[in-house]
């Protein structure tokens, strides 16, 4: 057997149950032992030694304590592996138990491994604390080592610096920051029939990350990092974009604002000034203005009364020639009146016949009306009396005796009642009344001046007898009298039927009279008007030219009122005005805005020249200053406009020059910015490009990293495709690209390579970049792959399938290696990959025989376990089979024994199998 | 015997099995994370699911779903109609020289909708499907996983291809058939018997 270097032997002593185990690795093993036996457990020491990290070990399920408790139960437990090196010869590598929580150590020693190094004159193995010391003196020098400090020599990342120890650098990797990986597969190449599909992908990723980039690319960071800034102005944009008639009004009232303080600057001093001379020039002017006004006031009083005094003569003109008009008028009616009558003798003569006339007639009046004196009294008298009795008889008229005599008598009763109380009564013949003068005497001394009648009490008082008794001379007097009377009644009667026709004679007669008399006044009248008719005339002329005089004075009147009236107003309007502005003045005086801040100052603030006339006059300061007010308190209004819609527009999104300065630099820059906004969007435009081409970068990496894997994974597959597996014709890894992921990141990248080459104008004329559908969807699945998997890395963009296909049948391609053939293929495909991988990793110019383990072995016939054991060598390994029965392709056949309850593998026990052909060479 | 499955790691256990259990498709454009997920414990998934008598597949193209071999007739018309309009979108498309295998690329908006029920409109209306109805059936198509709306369009998923397979093998047994056709009229060359000449 040629030695080659690499390991040699595996020995456990009392570890992992094994008292005593020693197992060749120098060529392929058949390890034989039942099921349970502890196969698995003596190749797994090895992780002890070659992968030493406890966090990459594995064990299976059992923990880590019961682990370190298995395998080191106490501090004479030992790992221990020889190993042979070029530079360093044999070396044994050694891991021992310190007792204490089951720890453990490592120490390594130049020499082969002989096992009764280890031993103690009592048979017994020496125990960790006298180890160095037991060694010594069997001239072995042990160093001992940390174990992150046995990693980094054995796994070459350094040498060894301490005097005489032993360079045990092992695995020599083309690249030190492999050993991590190096040591994972290794762990695997223990149990490879537990290599899955999804190590073998990441164990090549790790194998060739030298070509990819070092960590997952945050495509999301990395986006937002690269357009942060292009986000950021396109939102400024867009809010400038949105806000544009907001920013037209800025522009519009900030230069406004400018022209008003120009305005207001340059008109200041000479408002000022004014104002000073504005008391003086009021006094004055009021005064003149008063004066005046007074001045036209009495002129037009003294024409009002000279007005006056014309209507009055007009009047009395009209008066005058209208009364000389009647005159004139009235004489000619009277000549008319009198056209048949020469002379006034005539109607003297009339008159005088006209008199006659009535005198007589009223004389036949008056007789017809004389009467006696006593005729007369007694008439008077009757008269009287008659009245009284119609007076009583009124105040009694509803409850008189008659009344109530008629109320409670019969009619005939009442009618006899009547004529017995009549005043014929007392006229009664004697033979029509009977008297008891006794009775009655007696009676009417009863009651004085009432009378009882039966049934009837009268109260006399008051009452007048209606008899009294006369002589018959008075009676035949009387009756002469009366008769007389009647005689004269009856010629009255017959006279007063002749009185109405006397009278009416008389009043015709009054009438005739007293018209002649008239007609006598007015023929004098008109005498009188005819005497006087031409002085008339004349006097009417006169009038007339006096009031045509009049009337034309009269009408310029009007003209000179109006204009009077007129110059008055204006002086009082005048008057007012200059009141008005007084007041106006006054107040405007008083409520100076520009006399603090900010106007105070507003000479040292931006503003327009003004270039308009600003001279004041005395006349217009009112005007001119309340303008100017106007204008101090629109600027007020302006600042707090502006202000206000500064912070709408901040609001909005225009936040870039907040801090820049004063707010009216802030203006003119947000007014700056909206005149470049064609100019900006181009900008914005390149900056999208550019961070395009910034964020593709690091795809281009993570996209060149794919292509370099594939390229690699080809490479790869030459390696593994060396080895006929069993049946298989084909047999490779194809890294099966995530065709969305990687369209996403080449649409970027060519956009990138697009936008770089100079092309873009023209493609982009259509469209932004940040709004090109495509690329914002290329976008989000990037981001949304990389939010998912904390990053994008190569390994994402693919998914690994193993390409199987037997001999005369079309390939398949199988996500799962399992899955992909039979048992022994799998297999054979597993360790060929698994191998391969190491291999890979490996420099090949210091090429060292490590171990590979294949449990389940039977499952392989002997043809594949041969090839199995060939691919192994090839990579540089020592194939181990595991199973209950022994394997004869193998070149050792080392059975495990159990003796008092250990399991114990001797050397003696050992078979080396060796076929006719090799014996016979 | 099979490595427990410890419940811990699959945190998305029940947002995966309501997702399909109603019959949708997980594709893992559209839903990455859950996608990360189910890669990420996909052995562990497979397990679990097919315990409680799921079979969950996985393409490595980027979609898995349950597969069932029983569905409902109302299924079976959604899947008919599914499979008609993408049929006449892969034919429109394929005329227009666009390559079937970026189908994921593709903008689906209602003006290709228009043009593709223009040129198919027999054959779609023969299954009574309007202009209208194939709105619909982008709709129900969001809705099983098929495709996914995108800013008022549509966008077609990994999971149509499974349709695109289906598609291939209809061809290749078209192909198959006339190639039949061809070997049997090949070997039913007119025998030269001297008889059958022309009269």
């Amino acid at each position: 057997m040629s030695i080659q270097h690499g390991f040699q032997r595996l020995v456990l002593l009392g570890s992992a149950g094994y008292q005593r185990a020693e197992l060749p690795l120098d060529d392929s093993v058949s390890l034989v032992a039942p099921n349970n036996a502890g196969k698995t457990s003596l190749i797994n020491a090895l992780q002890f030694l070659l992968i030493i990290n406890q966090k990459r070990m594995d064990f299976g399920a059992h923990e880590w304590d019961k682990t370190r408790r298995f395998y080191f139960p106490d501090n004479s437990a030992y790992i221990l592996l020889e190993v042979s090196l070029p530079e360093s010869g044999t070396l044994v590598l050694g891991c021992v138990g310190k007792g204490v929580g089951h720890e453990y150590e490592y120490f390594v020693y130049a020499g082969s491994l002989d096992v009764e190094d280890f031993r103690l004159e009592d048979g017994s193995l020496v125990a960790q604390p006298q180890l160095s010391e037991h060694m010594a003196a069997r001239k072995r020098l042990v160093h001992t080592y940390s174990s992150s400090d046995f990693t980094d020599l054995l796994y070459g990342r350094r040498r060894s610096g301490r005097g005489h120890a032993p360079d045990f650098r092992v695995f020599r990797l083309e690249n030190a920051q492999d050993a991590e990986v190096y040591q994972k597969v290794l762990t695997r190449t223990l149990r490879l029939d537990r290599l899955t599909s999804g190590e073998v992908k990441n164990y090549l990723l790790q194998i060739f990350k030298r070509d990819q980039p070092d960590a997952g690319i945050n495509f999301k960071n990395e986006w937002e990092n690269a357009f942060k800034d292009v986000n950021l102005a396109r939102a400024y944009y867009q809010a400038a974009l949105n806000q544009q008639q907001t920013i037209d009004e800025l522009e519009q009232r900030q230069e406004e604002r400018l022209s008003l303080r120009g305005k207001v600057v340059a008109q200041r001093p000479g408002i000022d000034e004014v104002l000073q001379h504005w008391e003086n020039h009021y006094q004055t002017r009021h005064q003149a203005l008063t004066r005046q006004q007074s001045e036209l006031e009495q002129t037009l009083g003294e024409l009002q009364n000279h007005h006056g005094e014309l209507r009055v003569q007009r009047e009395k003109l009209s008066g005058q020639i209208e009364a000389l008009a009647q005159q004139g008028r009235r004489q000619a009616e009277l000549e008319q009146h009198f056209a048949l009558i020469n002379a006034r003798g005539e109607l003297e003569q009339r008159w005088e016949e006209a008199r006659r006339a009535r005198d007589e007639q009223l004389t036949l009046v008056n007789n017809l009306n004389g009467r006696e004196l006593a005729t007369i009294d007694r008439d008077i008298a009757d008269n009287h009396r008659q009245q009284k009795d119609i007076q009583r008889e009124l105040a009694t008229l509803h409850d008189n005796l008659y009344q109530a005599l008629a109320a409670v008598l019969e009619p005939a009763q009442l009618e006899r009642l009547n004529r017995a109380l009549s005043e014929q009564v007392m006229t009664l013949p004697s033979q029509r009344f009977e008297l008891d003068k006794q009775s009655l005497r007696e009676w009417l001394e009863q009651g004085d001046e009432r009378l009882d009648l039966p049934g009837l009490i009268l109260e006399l008082n008051e009452l007048e007898g209606v008899f009294s008794q006369r002589s018959e001379q008075e009676l035949r007097q009387r009756l002469t009298e009366l008769e007389q009377q009647a005689q004269r009644l009856a010629d009255q009667r017959e006279a007063g039927q002749a009185m109405a026709r006397t009278k009416q004679d008389l009043e015709s007669r009054e009438k005739a009279l007293k018209a002649i008399e008239r007609d006598l006044e007015v023929w004098d009248e008109m005498a009188r008007l005819q005497a006087g008719a031409s002085e008339r005339e004349q006097a009417l002329t006169e009038a007339r030219q006096a009031q045509e005089r009049t009337e034309k004075e009269l009408s310029g009147f009007q003209q000179r009122f109006q204009g009077l009236n007129r110059e008055i107003a204006e002086t009082a309007e005048a008057v007012r005005e200059l009141e008005r502005q007084y007041e106006q003045i006054d107040r405007l005086r008083h409520q100076r805005p520009d006399q603090r801040e900010p106007l105070l100052s507003l000479a040292e603030q931006s503003h327009h020249s003004w270039l308009a006339e600003s001279a004041v006059t005395l006349e217009s300061l009112a005007e001119v200053f309340e303008r100017y007010q106007q204008d101090c308190r629109r600027i007020l209004e302006l600042d707090r406009l502006i202000h206000q819609t500064l912070v709408e527009l901040r609001s909005g999104g225009l936040t870039k020059h907040q801090n820049c300065g004063s707010e009216e630099e802030e203006v003119g820059r947000i007014v700056d910015f909206r005149h470049q906004l064609s100019k900006e969007a181009e900008s914005l435009e390149r900056m999208a490009r550019s961070a395009v081409v910034t964020v593709t970068s690091s795809l281009r990496d993570l996209h060149g990293g794919l292509l370099s894997f594939e390229k690699r994974i080809s490479e790869f597959n030459r390696l593994i495709g060396r080895r006929q597996l069993s049946d298989l014709e084909t047999f490779r890894i194809s890294p099966k690209r995530q065709l969305g992921l990687v369209w996403a990141i080449e649409k970027l990248v060519d956009t990138a390579e697009t936008v770089s080459s100079g092309e873009s104008f023209e493609i982009f004329s259509q469209g932004s970049v940040l709004d090109d559908q495509d690329l914002d969807w290329a976008r989000r699945i990037l981001v949304e792959e990389g939010d998912a998997r904390s990053g994008l890395r190569v390994g994402d963009l693919f998914q690994l399938q193993f390409v199987v296909g037997k001999k005369g049948a079309e390939p398949e391609s199988f996500d799962d290696i399992d899955s992909a053939a039979s048992n022994g293929t799998v297999l054979m495909a597993k360790l060929v990959t698994g191998l391969a991988m190491l291999y890979q990793m490996q420099d090949q110019r210091h090429g060292v025989r490590a171990v590979c383990y294949l449990d389940e072995a039977l499952a392989l016939d002997a043809d594949n376990q041969r090839s199995l054991i060939d691919a192994a060598s090839e990579f540089g390994f020592s194939l181990i089979f595991a199973s209950p029965a022994p394997l004869t392709t193998a070149r050792y056949c080392v059975p495990i024994q159990e003796r008092d309850g250990f399991n114990h593998i001797s050397r003696r026990s050992w078979q080396i199998l060796e076929s006719l052909e090799e014996a016979a060479e | 015997m099979s490595e427990p499955v410890d419940l811990e790691k699959l945190p998305r256990l029940s947002e995966l099995f309501r997702f399909f259990s109603a019959g949708k498709h997980l594709n893992r454009v559209s839903e990455p994370v859950l996608w990360a997920e189910l890669e990420a414990q996909q052995s562990a998934y497979e397990a679990l699911f097919s315990a409680l008598g799921y079979e969950l597949r996985v393409d490595a193209r980027g979609f898995a779903w349950f597969q069932t071999q029983e569905s409902s007739s109302a299924v079976n018309r959604v899947t008919r109609h599914l499979a008609l309009l993408f049929m006449t979108l892969f034919d429109y498309q394929a005329d227009a020289g666009l390559p079937l295998v970026q189908f994921e690329q593709w903008v689906i908006d209602h003006r290709l909708l228009d043009t593709v029920h223009e040129h198919h409109q027999e054959v779609l209306e023969a299954e009574e499907l309007d202009r209208h109805a194939l709105t619909g059936i982008m709709e129900r198509a969001v809705n099983y996983g098929f495709a996914m709306n995108d800013n008022g369009a549509w966008r077609l998923l990994p999971a149509v291809h499974r349709y695109v397979e289906h598609f291939e093998e209809l061809a290749a047994q078209v192909d198959s058939s006339e190639d039949w056709l061809l070997d049997t009229t090949q070997t039913q060359e007119p025998t030269d018997a001297g008889e059958g000449t022309e009269s």
